[in-house]
């Protein structure tokens, strides 16, 4: 688990969520997404008001206000609680305590957004980001936001089906779990690994001959409650 | 108890969670994929027996984790847990009955709460600006220790009597322009002053002292210039939002710098977290002032038809109720507070 950039935040009723937080480079690609996606609005709003004269550069001067400030807090706000660059990376910006962005904490880290720009291109954003786990930086910081990705990924998947059968002796809970985790990747990976690794196990089977992963595999059937031969 | 038959046992709360949450988060969004469940006419969602679900979940959830059971049901719950807690716990209190709150009470609350920090905001503002006003009043030419020699002829040929003097020529459109202007660059000012104090407040001292220093430089200069009344009368009464704005986001910076260098019983992450929720009420109201400020500026300021007798009294006028607001505005009445709390 300490391999893992997984961050827990614990609800009232006391389970822990785990969100996992977006790194520098999707979120810089993500800001590129965004520049350019501003910069096109911008565009677009000057050729439509440059020909009104002073008022229309008045509005594009407005535009650009709100463009280089709050763009990212009206889409923050909205249901996917993210930039369209953020959208694009699967990305999304929510409370450390894993809720919805509240409009507050999203107005602080885009205000703060001046602080992590300084002196040039967010060096201090990317300083904060680097030496964190949770990748904040100075913005998220005083605003208590995180930016995560919003598919959990599913490293594990239904056990696959084989007879049960019961270990050659006790496991303790720990050798269970690791059993019952090395089955739930079996559509993972590779047949020749999961064999390698089910060879390791050979001493728990109950035939030490044939073929390693099916026996494993019924050893974990049995774990988890299947008791007669069949899968079910 | 094994997986499976803990599974087996629970699997029907989870689906009808798992329900309830489809229909919960489909109700915001129209489209309907499965016609076949849109027709039938379904009794409405039953909040208490959600919240039931939820409990039964993350009771389910804990026990899972506890009996390292497979980590395919663990993730199952995990994902239902978490969307039923974004659920539960959104926040509902937005729009226009908050925007009321925010005007009334809470941003001139929130100001009288950083009372310390928008003294020394102040402090930092207005002493450079008297020292170094002084300074060039005494001798124009100090002006040119902060600005070039062209700077200072612009600041003389902006504000003397001659006929391309600001505000004498402009139309409608200009004013327009100067708006935006406006907005861009004195908000983004007020927000760097903010921003600034995420570096032990340093950044909100410098561009305090910045800003007091450059303004209490023209205006001395101006006034030894002879150009005083023009300049003071277009000041006064946008001032009045724009200076105090300016303090104000400096202070929310202070607050910042503060909380970083003493955080007290908390650690500095959660210090800073705390003081940014208090600050960022001061700044929306600093955005507020400073979008008043930038149209009076913009549209009344350079009006050079006005007699500057007219401005300095709706100056006066405007920041006797500026300081008002900030000073009275949001008190709880004299008697209703103990009633209300008894």
């Amino acid at each position: 688990m300490s391999l893992d950039t997984l961050y827990t935040a614990e609800t009232p009723e006391g389970i822990a969520l785990s969100l996992r937080p977006a790194g520098v480079v999707p979120r810089v690609l993500a800001y590129m997404v965004d520049l350019s996606v501003r910069l096109g609005i911008y565009l677009a709003i000057s050729m439509v008001s440059v020909p009104f004269g002073g008022m229309g550069r008045g509005l594009l001067l407005v535009s650009y206000f709100l463009l280089e400030w709050f763009y990212p807090v009206v889409f923050e706000l909205m249901r996917a609680g993210a930039t369209p660059g953020k959208r694009m990376f699967g990305l999304q910006v929510v409370m450390d305590s894993g809720l919805p962005v509240t409009p507050a904490a999203s107005i602080t880290r885009n205000l703060l957004r001046a602080a992590d720009f300084f002196p040039f291109l967010y060096a201090f954003g990317l300083v904060s980001m680097l030496l964190r786990r949770d990748f904040k930086r100075l913005g998220d910081l005083a605003g208590g936001t995180l930016v995560v990705y919003r598919e959990t990924v599913a490293l594990h998947g239904e056990l696959p089906a084989a007879p049960a059968m019961a270990p050659a002796r006790a496991l303790a809970p720990s050798e269970q779990a690791a059993i019952v985790a090395w089955a739930g990747r079996a559509s993972r990976l590779t047949p020749a690994r999961l064999d390698e690794l089910a060879v390791l196990a050979r001493s728990i089977t109950p035939n030490h001959a044939g073929d390693a992963t099916q026996q494993l595999l019924g050893v974990a059937q049995w774990l988890v409650g299947h008791r007669r031969g069949g899968s079910r | 108890m094994t997986p499976l038959l803990f599974e087996t046992q629970n699997a029907p709360l989870w689906k009808e969670l798992e329900a309830a949450l489809d229909r919960a988060e489909n109700k915001r969004l129209p489209k309907q994929h499965d016609k076949t469940a849109a027709k039938v006419k379904r009794p409405p969602l039953d909040g208490a027996r959600l919240a039931e679900l939820y409990r039964r979940s993350c009771e389910h959830l804990a026990l899972a984790q506890a009996r390292a059971y497979p980590i395919h049901l663990t993730q199952r719950l995990e994902s239902l847990t978490q969307r039923a807690h974004r659920l539960i716990y959104r926040r509902h209190d937005y729009g226009l009955g908050r925007l009321k709150q925010l005007v009334l009470v809470d941003f001139p609350q929130s100001v009288r709460a950083h009372r310390w920090y928008l003294l020394a905001a102040t402090l930092l503002f207005v002493l450079p600006m008297i020292a170094v006003g002084w300074a060039t009043w005494r001798d124009p030419g100090f002006i040119l220790h902060l600005a070039d020699a062209q700077q200072a002829q612009e600041f003389d040929s902006m504000y003397d009597e001659s006929a391309s003097a600001f505000g004498r020529t402009r139309d409608a459109s200009t004013d327009w322009q100067m708006f935006g202007y406006y907005v861009m660059h004195n908000i983004g000012l007020g927000f760097q002053c903010f921003a600034g104090g995420l570096f032990a407040g340093i950044g909100s001292v410098f561009f305090l002292v910045f800003n007091g220093v450059f303004f209490g430089g023209v205006a001395g200069y101006l006034t030894a210039r002879g150009h005083g009344e023009n300049f003071y009368s277009f000041v006064v009464t946008h001032g009045a939002f724009e200076l105090t704005a300016i303090v104000l986001s400096g202070a929310a910076g202070l607050r910042l710098g503060y909380a970083l260098l003493a955080p007290g019983r908390r650690t500095r992450v959660e210090a800073l977290k705390h003081a940014a929720g208090d600050a960022i009420t001061v700044i929306y109201g600093v955005i507020g002032m400073l979008v008043a400020a930038a149209a009076v500026e913009a549209f009344w300021s350079s009006a050079r038809w006005l007699e500057p007798a007219v401005k300095y009294g709706v100056g006066a006028l405007c920041w006797a109720l500026v300081l008002a607001y900030l000073g009275w505005q949001g008190r709880p009445a004299k008697g209703s507070g103990a009633h209300d709390a008894g």
